[in-house]
């Protein structure tokens, strides 16, 4: 347990960039701008000027009189709005999450072997297992917490800005934002969906990671290419099958199944893709989070998903015995 | 006391290239044994098969455990250097202490870090800043901090200068090496190395062509500087090399050669003296890179 507590400190230090530094530059540049959308209009006057007016029910009503239009019923919706959804600000952030991870994984037990810095971690009483796994904890469950962490604090910001936003024109709602119990719940929802999140993804960390330990050198190609490569092979032959005998080997099926669960599993939320009209639907409060997060839940009751988890740890378990044996001249 | 490594019939090929050729060998407990042969001689490919790290053919133990098989368990007490001493490049070195200090039970951070005192390393340093010999510095303060019963050093001093060398091998002797640990070294510079060896293992195209221990090697190689007017006679002995130095005659004998001549016999020819290691390792490895 403490070996493996050291393994994952070691995988921050190497990648504390990609990791740490690359979603907090991401949250930084949105805050920034928000921020300063907010600041440069408030303080140029351009929220205030005469030709500025909003809707209100349906209604055209001039920005001077918003506070009076809006009533205390208004503004609690407002404020139920804000606290069900300034999680779903921190979104992009999410986006940096996948790419990090991809090229974390391809180069996990790639690079050192390139290095030879292998024969030093190997020099140490470290099982392969251990190591492997730590990368793998790394992927799904460090970084995705470290995410979560970061887009909620950026968030937090955006919302506060908000906040100071319709504060100018009168409408104050931090109090009533901060009295709603799901703008505590927000982050809560989402280190709920983690376990899902680990699950879907495991087949693609799966499968980088074999590829990471197996390839002699072109991790990016093997990982990326093959599959792409066999996506278009398989298309070809269906073709082919469909011109001459009028069969299918079901290209599309596999392509939708196999191959992207094993290049997309590491963006968060690919199991909403496929939901269809189970998807939560979005209300007039914007999307609700718990419906969400039980419709995630729900998805483990899905044999694709198992399979995924099945090969994943199959691929795992080939990489480590790889990593094993694999001799570094 | 059982040997520390043995092997028998140690095979390792690389598709059809015979890295190791069916050695057999015996490593004792608490010495210090120099595994000295040309490049691409097997040398490696011996200590990386000992160490778990390629799979191989014939039978071998170190202390006890098959190193295919049982890896994990024998990380315990074994430590390597491995030909060039190469750390990833983002480690500092406080990190580096740290980390080997949370997963080796066998590991002295109070020694790793009066080594590391001893050079220019600073704790912030990150090994990407570090010339190459104070990575090789670096690697060494932690592997000599780690009480390890086997530790196999496979060049470990290369990058460094003649200064830090002397100053490695003689903490090694003295602050590291005991009785119940067994140190493997390879390495180029036989010279520097010769006087810590207490056993030699030549090997020459996968094959070991001399394996004993120090005092046999004193007792059956003999020197002789050749008197001028007794070169025929030396000659007609059939020494195994012969040089010349200063316009005298300098041949190197095998005593225990089937019918060697004896030390007291050869002393009739001129001055006789013990050959250095690597002289006697010239001497076998004639005709290597022919």
């Amino acid at each position: 347990m403490n070996t493996m507590k050291w393994l994952l400190r070691r995988e921050f230090w190497e990648h504390k960039g990609g990791f740490v530094w690359a979603p907090l530059i991401a949250a930084a540049l949105m805050v920034v701008l928000v921020g300063g959308l907010v600041g440069y209009g408030i303080a140029s006057g351009k929220m205030h000027g005469d030709s500025i007016s909003v809707q209100v029910d349906g209604k055209e009503v001039h920005h001077t009189s918003i506070a009076k239009v809006i009533t205390l019923e208004k503004r609690a919706d407002m404020a139920s709005i804000a606290a069900n959804n300034y999680i779903a600000t921190g979104a992009p952030i999410f986006f940096v999450l996948p790419i990090v991870g991809l090229f974390y994984c391809l180069g996990a037990l790639y690079d050192d072997r390139r290095d030879r810095s292998i024969l030093f971690w190997k020099s140490l009483p470290i099982s392969d297992t251990d190591t492997v796994l730590s990368k793998l904890l790394t992927v799904l469950v460090v970084a995705p917490l470290i995410t979560i962490g970061v887009a909620t604090a950026a968030a937090l910001a955006i919302l506060f800005f908000a906040g100071i936003a319709t504060s100018s024109h009168g409408v104050n709602l931090f109090g009533a934002v901060l009295t709603n119990v799901n703008f505590y719940l927000a982050p809560l929802y989402l280190v709920g969906m983690l376990p899902v999140y680990i699950l879907w993804a495991l087949p693609t960390a799966g499968w980088l990671l074999l590829v990471s330990s197996w390839a002699k050198s072109k991790v990016f190609l093997w990982a990326i290419g093959v599959p792409l490569f066999a996506a278009v092979l398989l298309k070809w032959l269906d073709y082919l099958l469909g011109m001459t005998s009028g069969t299918t080997i079901n290209a599309d099926w596999i392509i939708n199944n196999v191959l992207e669960s094993i290049l997309l599993g590491l963006i968060p939320g690919t199991w909403f893709s496929h939901a269809g009209s189970a998807l939560p639907q979005p209300t007039s409060s914007g999307v609700p989070l718990l419906p969400m997060l039980t419709y995630s839940w729900s998805t483990l009751a899905k044999p694709a998903l198992w399979a995924g988890v099945v090969a994943g740890v199959a691929m795992i378990a080939a990489a480590i015995r790889l990593r094993r044996w694999r001799d570094e001249g | 006391m059982s040997a520390v490594i043995s092997a028998r019939g140690l095979t390792k090929r690389y598709g059809k290239q015979v890295a190791v050729d069916g050695i057999d060998f015996d490593i004792p407990a608490g010495r210090i044994v120099g595994l000295i042969g040309p490049n691409g001689s097997g040398k490696t490919t011996t200590l990386k098969a000992a160490l778990g790290l390629v799979p191989f053919d014939g039978q071998l133990t170190v202390m006890g455990l098959d190193p295919r098989t049982q890896r994990d368990a024998l990380m315990q007490d074994v430590c390597f250097i491995a030909d060039v001493a190469i750390l990833p490049r983002w480690l500092r070195v406080m990190d580096a202490i740290d980390f080997v200090a949370g997963v080796h039970p066998r590991f002295d951070r109070a020694r790793a870090e009066k080594y590391i005192a001893n050079t220019r390393l600073t704790p912030t340093m990150k090994v990407k800043e570090m010339s190459k010999g104070m990575i090789v510095q670096l690697h060494l303060a932690l592997v000599m901090a780690i009480d390890a019963k086997l530790l196999v050093l496979d060049e470990p001093t290369l990058g460094l200068d003649i200064i830090y060398r002397k100053q490695f091998y003689q903490n090694l002797l003295e602050d590291y090496f005991d009785e119940n640990k067994t140190i493997i070294i390879t390495t180029h510079q036989v010279e520097e190395v010769e006087h810590i060896l207490t056993d030699l293992l030549f090997i020459r195209d996968g094959k070991i062509v001399l394996a004993a221990s120090m005092d046999e090697v004193g007792e059956r190689y003999v020197e002789v500087m050749v008197a001028a007017d007794k070169v025929t006679a030396a000659n007609a002995l059939q020494p195994l090399d012969q040089r010349t130095v200063f316009g005298k005659s300098v041949m190197l004998f095998d005593s225990a050669r089937a019918g060697g001549v004896s030390r007291a016999q050869l002393s009739a020819l001129g001055e006789t003296r013990n050959p250095s290691v690597a002289d006697l390792f010239v001497a076998t490895m004639k005709g290597t890179y022919a």
